[in-house]
Order: C-alpha cells, then sequence, then structure tokens
C-alpha cells in the first residue's frame, strides 16, 4: 500500500513537474504573441493601410508593448526545457546559455519605445516607430528565435 | 605465395591512390581575363545578393563591411570558421590575382590549389557569370583592409582531409553555367540566376543527405537547420504558397511575413543584405521563387526534447 502510494505520487509530482515547464512555455510564448498582437496586428496594419489609422488605438498599442517588454527578462528566467506543443516557434537553449546577453537586448527596445511615444501623431510617423521598434525585436530574434517547423 | 600476396595488395594500394588522386585533383578555373573597367555597383550589389557579409564580417561588431572573419558556422561534420576576405595583404585576399578569385568563387579552389570546404557555397555560385565575379572581387577591394588570420576550422577525421572534397565535388557539384530559359520573362531569368547563383537560397532551404549533398528532388523543400537548431522553412509554393509575389519581395526587403510576424534567426542577416539590393532585383528573386512547384519537404521533429 505504501509503495502504491510512493509511485503514485512520484508519477504525479512527475506529471505536475512537466505540465508546469508546459505552462512556463506557454506563458513565454503569450507573452510574444501578446507583443506581436499590438505590433503586427495593429501598428504595422496601420502602416500598410489594412486598417485606418486611430490615434487612440495607437496610443493603446505603444503602452501594451511597452508593458509586455518590460516583463520579458523575468518571464524568461526559467527554462522550460521544452516548447509549447505544437508550436512554429520557440525560444533557443541559448537564452539560458547566455541569460545576461539575451537580457542586455531588451534595453535597446525600451529605448527605441520611450524615443517614439507621444510623438506618433500620423501613418508616416507610425512607419518610423514601427520600423525603429522592429528592428530591435529582430537584434535578438536573430539569435535567441528558433523556427521549429 | 605470401610475398607475391603482399605485392599485389601494394600494388592495389598504389592504384587506388593513384585514382583516388587523379579523382580528386583540384580543378582551378583557367580562363582568359582580357582588362575590362570593373563595374564597382555591380560589384556590390553581387556582394549583397551573396551575402558575403552575413558570413566574412567581424562578429559582434556593427560594421558589415569589415571582412575580417571568424564567424563559427556549425555543421554535422564540424565547425567551420569563415576566413577573412578583407584587403589586407597577410591575412585576406590582398594579394590574390584575379583569377585567384573566380577559382575560389566559381570552382571552390584556392590560390595554393587546394579545395575549399562546401561550407563555402561555391556548388551554388559555379553557375554565375564572370564578369559578375570579377566586378565582386573589384568591390571587394574597395573595402577597408582588417588584419588578423582566422584560425583553423574545427573537423574531425577524416572531414578535415581537403582532398576528400574532391569527391564531394564530384558527386555534388555540378559545373554548366547557368542556362536562361527562354520560354520565361527576362525578369524570372535574372531571378533564377541570383536566387540559384549569388543567391544561395536552396544551401539553407533545402535537405541534405548524409554526406551534405543538397537532395535535388527536395530543393527548396526546407529541412532542418543545416547550422544547428531549428527547422529552415519550405520556400516552394507548398510553404510559401499564399504569399503573392508582391509580398514575397516585400518579405526580402523588410523581413515582414504577409501572416502578421517578421523573420528571424539566420534569416534575418540574410534580410538585411537584401534590403540593399535594387527593388528590381528583388522583384525578380519573387517573381522565380513565386514559380516554384509545390514540393513536400521533410518532416520536421515532432517536439523538440530538453533543450539543455
Amino acid at each position: 500500500m505504501k509503495r502504491t502510494m510512493i509511485v503514485v505520487s512520484t508519477l504525479l509530482l512527475g506529471a505536475g513537474a512537466v505540465m508546469a515547464q508546459q505552462e512556463i512555455a506557454v506563458q513565454q510564448d503569450n507573452l510574444m504573441r501578446s507583443i506581436a498582437k499590438n505590433q503586427y496586428g495593429i501598428i504595422q496594419k496601420m502602416t500598410k493601410g489594412e486598417i485606418p489609422y486611430d490615434q487612440k488605438a495607437v496610443d493603446q498599442a505603444i503602452a501594451s508593448i511597452e508593458a509586455d517588454v518590460a516583463k520579458i527578462a523575468k518571464t524568461f528566467e526559467v527554462n522550460p526545457k521544452q516548447d509549447v506543443v505544437n508550436a512554429t516557434y520557440g525560444a533557443s537553449p541559448k537564452v539560458w546559455k547566455s541569460k545576461a546577453d539575451f537580457d542586455s537586448k531588451i534595453p535597446p527596445v525600451q529605448k527605441a519605445i520611450t524615443d517614439v511615444k507621444g510623438k506618433i501623431t500620423d501613418v508616416a510617423s507610425l512607419k518610423a516607430a514601427y520600423t525603429a521598434i522592429n528592428d530591435r525585436c529582430t537584434d535578438c530574434h536573430e539569435t535567441y528565435r528558433v523556427k521549429l517547423k | 605465395m605470401l610475398r607475391r600476396t603482399l605485392l599485389a595488395a601494394v600494388l592495389v594500394a598504389v592504384a587506388a591512390f593513384g585514382v583516388y588522386w587523379w579523382l580528386t585533383a583540384p580543378a582551378a578555373l583557367a580562363v582568359p581575363l582580357p582588362s575590362r573597367a570593373p563595374d564597382l555597383a555591380n560589384g556590390q550589389e553581387i556582394f549583397n545578393v551573396g551575402g558575403c557579409s552575413s558570413c566574412h564580417a567581424v562578429p559582434n561588431q556593427p560594421d558589415r563591411l569589415r571582412l575580417g572573419g571568424g564567424l563559427p558556422l556549425g555543421s554535422p561534420f564540424g565547425t567551420f570558421y569563415a576566413p577573412n576576405i578583407s584587403p589586407d595583404p597577410t591575412d585576406g585576399i590582398g594579394r590574390w590575382r584575379e583569377t585567384d578569385f573566380v577559382s575560389a568563387v566559381m570552382r571552390g579552389v584556392s590560390p595554393e590549389g587546394t579545395h575549399y570546404f562546401p561550407a563555402f557555397p561555391y556548388a551554388s555560385y559555379h553557375v554565375v557569370e564572370l564578369d559578375d565575379v570579377r566586378d565582386l572581387f573589384a568591390y571587394l577591394k574597395t573595402l577597408p583592409a582588417v588584419p588578423g588570420r582566422v584560425r583553423d576550422h574545427d573537423l574531425p577525421f577524416p572531414f578535415n582531409i581537403r582532398r576528400n572534397v574532391g569527391i564531394w565535388k564530384l558527386l555534388f557539384m555540378d559545373s554548366q553555367p547557368f542556362v536562361p530559359d527562354a520560354a520565361r520573362s527576362p525578369q524570372w531569368n535574372r531571378g533564377a540566376y541570383l536566387v540559384n547563383g549569388f543567391g544561395h537560397c536552396a544551401e539553407c532551404h533545402s535537405p541534405r543527405n548524409l554526406l551534405g549533398g543538397i537532395i535535388t528532388a527536395q530543393r527548396f523543400a526546407g529541412g532542418p537547420n543545416p547550422a544547428g537548431e531549428g527547422w529552415v522553412p519550405n520556400i516552394t509554393q507548398k510553404g510559401i504558397g499564399e504569399w503573392s509575389e508582391k509580398e514575397i519581395a516585400d518579405f526580402l526587403e523588410t523581413g515582414e511575413m504577409p501572416e502578421g510576424d517578421s523573420a528571424s534567426g539566420a534569416m534575418r542577416p540574410v534580410i538585411k543584405n537584401l534590403a540593399q539590393l535594387t527593388p528590381e532585383d528583388r522583384a525578380a528573386m519573387a517573381a522565380y521563387l513565386k514559380s516554384l512547384p509545390p514540393v513536400d519537404g521533410p518532416t520536421p521533429p515532432k517536439r523538440k526534447q530538453g533543450g539543455a
């Protein structure tokens, strides 16, 4: 009986740990998706004229991106050692091999956001802001984002 | 009897070695190079199509024109270190003759007459036009000389034997020049030339066999990243069939995908190069890529195992 309990609880713990790790990977993925939703789903679409320019939406998108970027270092603190199930992209293990370098890519993104915040007034200035921010995002994605399939 | 057997064995070995030596002889490209005024603007365009900077620029510094080399390039056969191709006379290619450069780019043969490893994509470059190579050489000469010799490649036996590359070339390298398809537009042909030649897109976007040769039937159909982690996407119409020609051209300029995302990984530096091209050349590449028939690539692994 005791033995069964130990076996069962070990299995449960193990399953729990796996779930937790998947949960971490999902949180990391969700944070990136949340940024992408604003960056591509709103800002980029407006720069391309696919949706009309909307000052309030722009200000909100920039504020959300700023808030999300501030969470990156913390959200990526733990290596989940697995990818989100069926994900197309994932985080490279290099993130945790050189976490300091990974973290050092964040302040330039924040600076790009602060530089443009409150100065976007039309499609032209939005486009400039989009490129400035996106280039800093991709500086990091070049090394730390991996296409999985 | 024993002596005779031994003698026969030695003779066979000598003969086999002779055949090996003959098969693997590096063949430089000896063509007459009549003097001509180089077109530096074309040389720069070729430099950017070829993405020379992505491998040969000194890593971890911002200037993509400092071609001092040193970038490690992982592969299943060991780690290659991109050499210095700046005009430095001792550590770079400052003392090279034009014929040396042509042989290096189009045949993968060094000025000393040895094979280069195919990490240097001469298996693609062999189709290019001589004048483009000459313009590229002239352009490289205008860039800053960067001192510093790059370390040797780190390859285990038997991959470290350059002579073996001769066999690889026999198996996997074609030496036919680019033949335009008369049934297609000049734009398409320009695109085919750029994508298959200097662009060397297929080098990453195709699966490879055990010996590192491109699997021809699945050319451009993507596969595992030869340099390590992750997956290189299928760029036949199977993979990007939903992208319009214009969207492909835009992607080559900005790295932005129609589905609302940006290129990442090793494609990022490629975009930095392609962004410098004339819009006409990007449009030509897009026209050609859009014409690639859909081909199924290998299946990506279900899920990455532990990431430590």
